[in-house]
């Protein structure tokens, strides 16, 4: 598209991106028949190309943001479907980046709608404060109907038991089985060690078994993800897990950085961009991108075990979005499922997000559990036993709306090599 | 009354604006064959066509021949045969059906009249190949409409209002269509014995396969009992292989025996003329075009109150009725069995009292009709071309 | 682009329009502000943007009435839109007028195996309606490169085609039935299950209208059996005319592939770059057969295109023996107009017909026009029925190239008129072609149209300033010339 971004603007590096991202787009519209926000309300102004023209318009103008715009850029899921579909390779990804921060400086929201992100910017990223709040929120549980619908949403994805703190609650490191062949840092991660322990304990004795020395490194934590997608400045999570994992490159080396949540997997990835500009920085993020492995990529090279035992079971693999469309990862996991000897189901419409997207769910209940409703057909559809995923939110998020158990793929691809049986299948 | 023959556009067009000017309705005639079709006329004047005939461009490798409206299909048939084409469509030759004593019929008659044979269910009807044309409106004003290719949405298709328009809008002159390749073999597989509902769901079966049938009929009253028949086209080691996989597919429903070329030909030729009805020179006769899964339900029904002979064609699409007696032909039970919006029925040979007197084209609903009328007003709004043909305000 | 002189009253009038829409179909579907109205002013022809008075985006049938005949009355124009991917302006706003949306009519009502046929509401995309029903083996076979996004409702509007109208015809031979709504709110049906109508068909007149005659609110499509088999050949040829000769032949010989697609040099070029697909880069012209069907007839068949494209001076023949070997072969091909993204800031696609066998001729012009104009072009086309689509590659950053590159494009379609081809194969006419219906038709032939135009919707409020580009008033055009009182018919032979 034409572009009207003045010289002066063009200097900064910024929107010097944006302004290459948006030549990229032809206004052709493929995007918009993959975006499950246009799916559901059939609006321009809620799929990928009307964004782009709003983001465009705000961007090109300086324009604040109004009441109007920021609701139609909130409805985002970034699941990033848009960017599979495009012909024309536009990093839809980086635009809305750019887009939800220029929201968040320039447009002040209602009172309940700050607070609730507010309270989400700084409780989530912190395993110890999400743990403490979980246990409030349970209590707050039975009074959840007085409570605005956004928080009430919130409150009812409150899991009704936390789980014990796992193995790998705290960095340490985890000797290889046998022979050792790589050396691996695990992202510590923040609300997947309270909500399921059980994913970063399969996910090291898969690891382990495999012959990797599986590093938690002491001052790795959330990878920031939550707080950039509400338009906020991540960059000080980006540098702190920067400077903990290139304190054990230093140490020990690397092969791998693990990521087993595909939602922060995809922000890891992107660090390499996000601190472009960083002129202390900027190498070594390029590098830690460089080294970020969704862990069903990794053990597809490394090479999964034979199956211990005679599997079968009829598994619908959902593929979170931020894997497929994120990481363009699909295959590996349903290949590593298929050779542990699960029958492997594909959910139809597979391409369109459950909901969870991070925070969308307590963001944006109602569109949320529209989708939800959707995938939970499309998936019980095919009669499945086990559902299995390769994100923490999506697995939340459907686990919410089925009796089926919900499971990791590495707890699966544990069990089926000699780990235990995922206690969601007891 | 007087019997105008123009020999060129010029002429046509003040013919018409003369009539257009004292309010005298003109009826279009080319070989005749089709005047009993439709409402009857009561025109004081002729307007002789055949003035305009004669294929004026062939282009075999561009799939495409125009020709003057009045051109005689045999004629056209014959020149597209030495080129191994044809018109795909499979005009049926009514002429044993009504009993005209015209001659062959025309290009433009066809066209007028969208009639389709048996291939109509994989090729579609004359509207589907009927590519442009050149003209003269009840205006008097001459203008042309469409093109000479296949892939044109340059303007609004003009084309397909002046198919099935029964000559009530423009008196043709040009007329280009889309010719398509002959099949090089043909073969019938032929089933007995079906009554109506195991037929359609015979003919079901056969469409929704991957054999590509071209031609799909059922023939109750056949000699040797009821024939239900399907016919697959082309290359003829294709046709050996599907003809022979469609008999396996359709073993359900009985063994079926496979046609070859020559006798193919016959069938379908016969199924496309409406052979099975022609003899039977009192009956009224209609075509009524349903969904084919409401065929045999549609039969039922008639049974209870007409005394009727017929055939299915186009996989059940399409029921033949020859109705005996009746004061009406059989009009008002045909129009009350067919629900709204869910087929159509035309009364194809009648006396001109009958067809005078009942609604020979299925009635439209009133928004419908309005906007026909609107519609004609554009084009002939005297009423000077075929007044009456179609409906009594068109 | 003129368009039609919006009126200020009815701009100055907006929020109070705005509101009476509301309470038809509640605030959420109507757009007013500024901001939000911008994401409608364009569709895929972005050269050519408005912002529209209102967006309204209705959700029934009866809402779609209602609104209609309220603009009606209020005398409010009005622009359909469907999924907004027209390459031909077909919905680009007026500043007066309203934007119809029919996004929100998404669901497919109704699948019918044994009568072959889907009920589908507008705004589901072509290949949804393929989705829907493939589990069954079945397809909607017209299938435009736009499938994935471009909706079922546009198509009709559009007349769609794609690669495989050669064979399975476009979407009006494809249509079974319509409802839709009349500019005065009025819903009527037009066809069904069943084949043919009674009385004028309208249906058929309805395809192709580009919103000018109604909108659409349900479509009845027929659906086809999935061939069992599909392979292709991928063919060089060492100048266009040998690659046109051999479309010739293959057409000569009496086979009607399922599909015939032809690329030029620089479209090869800008593909391989993109898609690395294997086509050879020493070629001038690269043609793509699809051949489909159930195997005997394919395998058949393939071996004598074979033989024909080798008899035509072919520089390399690959035959498809997979599913997979066949899906490469087209990958370049579908890939071409985002390839062509990519080697050029801008691209704009003309979408003329012309006779097969002047393929060669229009390619030597368009390499004449091309030095003319200093614009790079690409050629993909539909060879299989002369569909042909240059791509003239430009940067709307740079002052005067849109408007060359808008002479280049008419020079070709005039070029193509002459020969005996068409403006528009299967985009329509919209705003973009408007101005050139004069090099195909005569005043007379125009207003033979218009008057179609006024049994429809006389008061001109659908989708005014698209596809004609004079208006005259329905009372003018229906006026008679008629000399009365004299019944003349001078010197004609009476019998």
């Amino acid at each position: 598209m034409r572009t009207h971004f003045s010289l002066a603007q063009l200097a900064d590096p910024d929107l010097e991106e944006a302004n290459k991202i948006l030549r990229a787009c032809v206004h052709c519209g493929f995007c918009n028949a993959t975006c499950p926000t246009y799916l559901l309300l059939g609006d321009e102004l809620d799929g990928p190309r009307g964004r782009i023209y709003l983001i465009k318009d705000m961007l090109e103008n300086n324009k604040p943001a109004t009441a109007l715009v920021a609701k139609h850029i909130d409805r985002c899921l970034s699941c990033l479907a848009c960017m599979t579909t495009c012909p024309s390779g536009v990093n839809y990804m980086h635009l809305v980046d750019q887009g939800r921060r220029h929201v968040e400086l320039t447009y002040k929201r209602p009172l309940t709608s700050r607070l609730l992100r507010e309270f989400l910017a700084r409780v989530l990223p912190s395993a110890e404060r999400f743990r403490w709040t979980l246990l409030a929120e349970r209590l707050a549980r039975p009074l959840a109907f007085l409570l605005p619908a956004k928080l009430r949403a919130m409150v009812q994805l409150t899991p009704r038991h936390l789980p014990p703190r796992g193995l790998v609650d705290q960095p340490q490191v985890f000797p290889a089985e046998g022979k050792r062949v790589k050396r691996v840092a695990l992202l510590a991660g923040c609300v997947q060690k309270v909500l399921s322990p059980a994913i970063d304990d399969s996910t090291m004795r898969l690891l382990t078994r495999h012959g990797c020395e599986v590093v938690v490194a002491p001052g790795s934590g959330c990878c920031g993800s939550i707080v950039h997608h509400m338009g906020r400045d991540a960059l000080g999570f980006a540098r702190t897990n920067i400077d903990a994992w290139t304190r054990e490159i230093e140490a020990g080396g690397l092969d791998a950085i693990i990521i087993n949540a595909s939602g922060c997997g995809t922000t890891v990835k992107d660090y390499g961009f996000l601190l472009r500009e960083d002129g202390a920085y900027a190498a070594k993020a390029a590098m830690i991108s460089a080294l970020a492995r969704d862990v069903s990529e990794f053990m597809a090279a490394l090479g999964l075990k034979p199956a211990a035992f005679a599997t079968g079971q009829r598994v619908a693999y959902h593929s979170a979005c931020s894997l497929q469309h994120g990481q363009r990862i699909s295959a590996q996991p349903k290949a590593l499922l298929a050779e542990a000897g699960f029958e492997v189901l594909d959910v139809p419409e597979g391409h369109i997000c459950c909901g969870s997207a991070g925070t969308y769910n307590m963001l944006q209940p109602e569109l949320a559990n529209a989708l939800l409703d959707r995938k939970i057909r499309n998936i019980e559809s095919l009669r499945p036993e086990i559902v299995a995923a390769g994100n923490i939110g999506c697995i939340t998020q459907i686990a919410a709306g089925t009796g089926l158990p919900v499971v990791h793929t590495v707890e699966l691809l544990d069990w089926a090599t000699g780990g235990p049986k995922p206690a969601a299948l007891a | 009354m007087s019997r105008f023959r123009p020999t060129d556009e010029k002429q046509l067009a003040e013919i018409v604006s003369a009539a257009l000017a004292g309010e005298e309705p003109l009826e279009i005639v080319a070989g005749g064959s089709k005047r009993g079709l439709g409402r009857p006329l009561q025109t004081p004047h002729t307007l002789d066509v055949t003035g305009f005939a004669g294929i004026r461009q062939y282009e075999p490798e561009e799939l495409v021949l125009s020709a003057g409206a009045a051109t005689p299909l045999d004629e056209i048939e014959r020149v597209l045969a030495a080129k191994r084409q044809m018109l795909a469509f499979e005009p049926g030759d009514w002429r044993a059906l009504l009993g005209s004593t015209g001659q062959g019929q025309t290009l433009g008659g066809v066209i007028a009249c969208n009639l389709a044979g048996p291939r109509r269910i994989r090729q579609g009807a004359a509207r589907d190949h009927f590519l442009g044309f050149h003209g003269v409106s009840g205006r008097g004003e001459a203008f042309k409409a469409g093109g000479r290719v296949v892939k044109n949405v340059t303007g609004y298709d003009l084309c397909k209002l002046l198919a099935g328009s029964y000559g009530t809008l423009a008196v043709m002159t040009e007329i280009t269509v889309k010719v398509l390749p002959l099949p090089e073999a043909t073969r019938t597989v032929a089933l007995k014995g079906l009554d109506d509902a195991r037929a359609v769901a015979a003919m079901i079966h056969g469409l929704n396969s991957s054999h590509e049938l071209s031609g799909a009929a059922h023939l109750p009253g056949a000699s040797g009992g009821a024939l239900t028949v399907m016919r697959v086209e082309g290359p003829a080691p294709s046709v050996e292989a599907r003809a022979a996989a469609l008999r396996d597919d359709l073993k359900i429903f009985g063994n079926a025996e496979i046609l070859g070329d020559a006798e193919s030909l016959k069938l379908w030729v016969g199924l496309r003329d409406a052979s099975p009805l022609a003899d039977d020179k009192d009956g009224a006769v209609w075509r009524v075009s349903v969904a084919p899964t409401a065929a045999p339900a549609l039969l039922s029904q008639l049974r209870h109150a007409l005394d009727f002979r017929y055939f299915l064609d186009w996989g059940g699409g399409l029921v033949w009725l020859s109705v005996k007696g009746g004061e009406d032909g059989g009009a008002h039970v045909i129009r009350a069995a067919l629900a709204q919006d869910q087929g159509h029925a035309t009364l194809i040979r009648g006396s001109a009292a009958l067809r005078a007197a009942v609604s020979v084209f299925q009635p439209l609903t009133p928004a419908v009709a309005a906007l026909s009328a609107r519609i004609k007003d554009g084009f002939d709004p005297k009423r000077v071309l075929n007044r009456g043909r179609l409906y009594p305000e068109i | 682009m003129l368009m039609p002189t919006p009126d200020a009253a009815t701009i100055a009038r907006r929020s109070e329009i705005a509101a009476q829409l509301r309470a038809i179909v509640g605030a959420a579907a109507v757009i007013e502000s500024e901001d939000e109205r911008r994401a409608y002013e364009s569709d895929g022809l972005t050269a050519y943007r408005a912002l529209p008075l209102l967006v309204v985006l209705p959700s029934t049938t009866e809402e779609v009435s209602r609104v209609m005949a309220h603009c009606h009355r209020e005398n409010l124009k009005i622009v359909p839109r469907g999924a907004g991917t027209s390459l031909s302006g077909g919905s680009l706003p007026l500043e007066d007028g309203i934007i119809l949306g029919l996004s929100k009519f998404n669901r497919i009502l109704e699948l019918d195996y044994d009568n072959r046929c889907a009920v589908v509401q507008p705004g589901v995309t072509n290949l949804g309606i393929t989705d829907a029903v493939e589990d069954k083996g079945f397809y909607y076979a017209p299938d435009p490169s736009s499938q994935i996004a471009c909706s079922i409702g546009g198509n009709v509007a559009e007349n769609s085609g794609g690669v495989h109208c050669l064979k399975y015809g476009l979407t009006t031979n494809n249509i079974l039935g319509l409802e839709m709504v009349l500019i005065d709110g009025t819903v009527i049906r037009l066809g069904g299950k069943h084949l043919d109508a009674g009385g004028y068909d309208l249906l058929g007149v309805m395809v192709g209208s580009e919103g000018l005659l109604g909108v659409v609110t349900e479509v009845i499509v027929r659906l086809l059996r999935k061939p069992t088999t599909a392979r292709a050949v991928l063919v060089g040829f060492p100048s266009n005319e040998s690659a046109g000769a051999c479309v010739a032949s293959i057409i000569g010989a009496g086979i009607i592939p399922s599909g015939m697609e032809m690329m030029d040099k620089p479209a090869i070029h800008a593909v391989e770059d993109f898609v690395h697909a294997g086509y050879p880069l020493d070629v001038e012209a690269l043609l793509i057969v699809e051949l489909d069907g159930p195997p005997a007839e394919v395998d058949h068949l393939i071996e004598r295109v074979e033989q024909i494209a080798r008899q035509c001076g072919a520089v390399g023949c690959r035959v498809s023996n997979s599913e997979q070997e066949r899906t490469l072969f087209w990958a370049g091909r579908k890939a071409a107009f985002p390839a062509v993204g990519r080697i050029s800031p801008d691209y704009y696609c003309v979408d003329p017909t012309i006779p097969r066998a002047r393929l060669p001729d229009i390619l030597n012009y368009m390499a004449e026009l091309s030095k003319k104009y200093g614009l790079r072009v690409a050629n993909v086309f539909h060879a299989g029925d002369g569909n042909l689509h240059p791509l003239i590659l430009y940067d709307a950053n740079k002052p005067d190239e849109l408007e060359r590159t808008e002479l280049f494009g008419a020079d070709i379609m005039k070029y193509c008129v002459e020969v005996g081809g068409v403006l528009t194969g299967e985009h329509g006419v919209g705003v973009e072609k408007r101005d050139l219906m004069g090099v195909m038709f005569s005043a007379a032939d125009l207003d033979q149209q218009q008057r179609l135009k006024c049994a429809f919707d006389p008061q001109g409020l659908l989708n005014p300033g698209k596809v004609f580009p004079q208006l005259h008033r329905c009372a003018e055009l229906g006026r008679l010339h008629v000399h009365h009182g004299k019944v003349r018919f001078p010197d004609l032979p009476r019998f």
